[in-house]
């Protein structure tokens, strides 16, 4: 209880620190403004111009990034500040955290508050509505629990990929670029169902970075696509989003008992 | 003597990539996989169209790819080095620029040019290996070429001038982050790293004909593929060049107020 | 001797923005900035000679750094003047550059991800200095510096100590008469600090130049300083030497006295009071303005009164400095 009234506090704190900066702070809202506008239109346009994309209708594709961008727009909102955190790492800000009676991750997520988190949101509910209203599915309550799980499930594996990153970056200053790439991937390549790419390709983005359990394969399991991988395995990646996320906080947790500190 | 630290300022960002051989191998590993990402996820969108947007496969494939090499030029992450002007700012160094006989906006442009020709070197090399292996398509001819080439150049011109105006922001703002995700963002989009421009609506292509984007990257690129003709090459190289003069002189005025504002706050 | 720093009623007020308490306030101060008025140096006058090493001293907030701001010519001032080497440093910015050599504490004009070396290069192509002369200074340095055990590394992992001394070559690599140095040791262990006041000392006295200096060290101001500058609430409390301070501030000594004779009548001397007596054991304090320096008043009190034992307890010079700070800052 305690905890959580703390967390609350700082998290007001944070929200009144991001209107301290004032052209910031309203930056930070247009671009929820933008980011809107862009994304849909994108998102649209390659699924208009590409109908029957790897053998998928186009009310069908859309699932893909409505699902993957509510869990990333969750993933900024609750656990975001895992990303880029190599930065704060380098200014020895962890040295301060690990002298407070706080755990260094929740200290970490309380930094500040994601602004752009509530843009990011808006956008995603929007195009996941749109999605939905597109849809020929039946939704029976089955499906629609399994597309909430889906989206948490996909929130914890980004969440856990980032988490590698950064425990990564608790010893390796440089491993913040990984961290920047990974977004880009997630970002361009999570939107598409991936049989339209060779199968090496997909299979690097299944196995090597689990990219296509973040969205594709719940999707395909909604739809009743087939993929490259047995049905149960692409029905199970919720619960390999959680499995993934509590093996990247070992991992943290393992780092930070290993961490020499920064020079400087 | 002015060549001389012309010369060294320039070689800093190089330099500091060399003296950091992970960072290297980094950039190598990630140029590869996205090429061939990026190359694999056009042919498979291709697989069943033949000719959309005015592109068939092959230009589609080729500008993707060469967008890809492109945003390698300038994306060096200079936070590694400490010398953004955010970070002189939050450490309070920006006060050695102005402490010095080299004004700060010539420090700041020769940093950047040596930044864009390294990124260049990488940007030729991928080039070279992905013409030798057939990923992309060479220009059609050599008119092509040069036109590419003049255009390119333009287009790297605009895009220092676009991080220029992220900086500068800086002095004002003391927070960048805003400004840099939209920047990123609109460069993305708007310059067609993520699509051609030339698949999105009609009202969307209207609309960054008004925006320094499209100049950076989309324009060049597409006089390479053959999407807009030789005979339209001039007006659009004049479009850039306008662009070119626009920001230099609104950003060379940011020079004077930023200088004018470290003055009277002290940095 | 010529002058080479000098300073006229030299002012610096800002402007800040208050922010109101409270998520309110905070959307408030969003919408409606309330402004205030800032005096940080207020009618600053002293001038430095040329060759002179000269500690500016004051509490935290005091107004040093804006006024060493104001002369390397990052900052205008509000009202007043200054001139550094003959040149007015915020109007000739780059002309003063070439003159002034600067150090801003722990913040470093060195290039992270570089080596030392590569960072002092480039400042030798920036204030174009020739090749020989660059090799020279820079072997001047490391023999008291000891630079070359690190110059090869890259900034990102020197020490404290080993980037400040570098930020001190850096400094004057390029032969400047006057070098700031804003707080300059600090943070830094003993024996580093002890090897950049060698070098400071050696800067002034063989190489002639003239140092104005910013430290909360007493112990750097005794070993450095004949001059000191002290400034409080951004107006100058008093410019003399260090003695000068402690006849003004540190009249806090006391002589201990032990009478040969017990039955002594013991009375006040010209600026000495008596400020216990218990048996033969006697102890004497200042008295007033006027007070002698306690090595006059210990001979005094030995010509006036037969002693068989004597001690004294002098202020050292940081209590000094706590009472002017706390005395000046009364005023």
């Amino acid at each position: 209880m305690h905890a959580v009234r703390i967390m609350w506090r700082v998290t007001c704190l944070n929200f009144r620190a991001q209107m301290e900066y004032r052209s910031e702070f309203l930056l930070m809202i247009a671009i929820g403004a933008i980011w809107q506008v862009s994304v849909i239109v994108f998102a649209t346009v390659l699924l208009t111009r590409f109908t029957g994309m790897g053998g998928w209708d186009s009310s069908d594709v859309l699932l893909i990034p409505a699902t993957r961008m509510l869990a990333h727009g969750l993933f900024v909102l609750f656990l975001g500040r895992m990303h880029g955190l190599g930065r704060h790492i380098q200014e020895g800000r962890i040295d301060i955290y690990l002298v407070r009676p706080m755990p260094v991750h929740r200290q970490v997520q309380l930094q500040y508050f994601p602004t752009n988190a509530i843009g990011d949101l808006t956008v995603a509910a929007g195009l996941m509505v749109g999605a939905l209203a597109r849809s020929d599915l039946d939704w029976t309550a089955g499906r629609i629990t399994y597309l909430i799980v889906a989206i948490l499930g996909g929130l914890l594996l980004e969440a856990a990929l980032f988490t590698v990153v950064a425990s990564a970056s608790l010893r390796f200053p440089a491993a913040d670029y990984w961290g920047i790439w990974l977004e880009e991937l997630l970002g361009t390549f999570g939107s598409y169902p991936l049989n339209v790419l060779p199968r090496a390709v997909g299979g690097f983005l299944t196995f090597g970075l689990p990219l296509a359990f973040v969205a594709y394969f719940p999707a395909a399991v909604l739809t009743g696509h087939d993929t490259a991988v047995p049905y149960w395995l692409a029905a199970a990646s919720p619960l390999l989003g959680v499995l993934a996320y509590l093996g990247s906080r070992l991992l943290w947790r393992w780092s930070l008992r290993h961490y020499a500190g920064v020079n400087g | 003597m002015a060549v001389l630290h012309a010369w060294r300022a320039a070689r800093v960002t190089p330099l500091g990539e060399l003296h950091a051989p992970p960072r290297m191998t980094a950039v190598l590993l990630r140029l590869t996989v996205q090429v061939v990402l990026v190359a694999s996820l056009w042919r498979g969108l291709y697989a069943h169209t033949g000719t959309t947007a005015g592109l068939d496969r092959g230009q589609a494939v080729t500008y993707a790819v060469l967008a890809v090499l492109a945003s390698r030029l300038r994306e060096l992450d200079q936070f590694a080095g400490r010398d953004t002007v955010i970070q002189h700012m939050h450490y309070g160094t920006i006060v050695y620029w102005y402490l010095r006989p080299l004004p700060p906006q010539r420090y700041y442009a020769l940093r950047a040019l040596g930044e864009q020709l390294y990124g260049f070197a990488w940007a030729l090399a991928g080039y070279a290996v992905c013409l030798a292996a057939g990923v992309v398509e060479p220009p059609r001819s050599a008119a092509v070429a040069g036109v590419f080439a003049v255009s390119l150049l333009l287009g790297q011109w605009v895009l220092y001038y676009i991080m220029l105006l992220t900086d500068q922001w800086c002095f004002w703002a003391l927070r960048n982050n805003a400004a840099v995700m939209i920047l990123i963002f609109a460069q993305n989009l708007l310059s067609g790293v993520y699509a051609p421009l030339w698949f999105f609506p009609d009202w969307f292509v209207t609309l960054s004909v008004f925006m320094p984007f499209q100049a950076t990257l989309s324009v060049p690129l597409s006089l390479y593929i053959g999407r807009i003709p030789l005979s339209d090459a001039a007006g659009q190289l004049a479009i850039q060049a306008a662009w070119v003069v626009v920001l230099a002189l609104f950003t060379r005025f940011l020079w004077r107020r930023a200088a004018r504002r470290v003055i009277s706050q002290g940095g | 001797m010529s002058v080479s720093i000098e300073v006229r009623g030299l002012s610096r007020t800002f402007h800040t923005t208050v922010r109101r308490p409270g998520l309110a306030g905070a959307l408030r101060s969003l919408v409606n900035p309330e402004r205030a008025v800032k005096h940080a140096v207020s009618d600053v006058t002293f001038s430095v000679a040329a060759g002179e090493l000269l500690a500016l001293l004051g509490p935290n907030g005091a107004g040093k750094s804006t006024t060493i701001k104001m002369l390397t010519g990052i900052l205008t001032p509000t009202s007043g003047e200054a001139r550094v080497a003959g040149v007015v440093p915020y109007r000739e910015r780059e002309r003063n550059a070439r003159n002034i050599g600067a150090v801003f504490g722990q913040r470093t004009q060195l290039w992270w991800d570089l080596p030392v070396r590569e960072s002092f290069a480039i400042l030798r192509d920036i204030y174009e200095v020739p090749k020989a002369e660059h090799t020279a200074r820079l072997k001047e340095f490391d023999d008291i510096l000891d630079l070359s055990a690190f110059w090869d590394t890259r900034v990102r992992h020197l020490s404290l100590g080993q980037r400040v001394r570098c930020d001190l070559a850096a400094a004057l690599l390029h032969d400047p008469p006057v070098v700031f140095l804003d707080e300059p040791t600090i943070g830094m262990d003993v024996v580093v600090k002890e090897q950049v006041r060698e070098f400071l000392r050696h800067q002034v006295e063989e190489r002639g130049r003239t140092v104005l200096l910013t430290t909360h060290d007493m112990t750097e101001v005794e070993r450095l300083a004949e001059r000191v500058v002290l400034i409080n609430h951004g107006r100058l409390v008093l410019d003399g030497t260090l003695d000068e301070i402690r006849r003004k501030f540190g009249s806090t000594w006391q002589v201990r006295a032990t009478l040969a004779d017990a039955h002594t009548e013991v009375a006040a001397l010209p600026g000495i009071a008596v400020l216990r007596q218990d048996g033969p054991q006697v102890v004497f304090g200042p008295d007033g303005p006027d007070a002698p320096t306690v090595h006059q008043a210990l001979k005094q009190v030995i010509e006036r009164y037969e002693v068989s034992g004597v001690a004294i307890d002098e202020a050292d010079l940081e209590d000094v400095m706590r009472t002017a700070y706390v005395q000046a800052g009364a005023v």
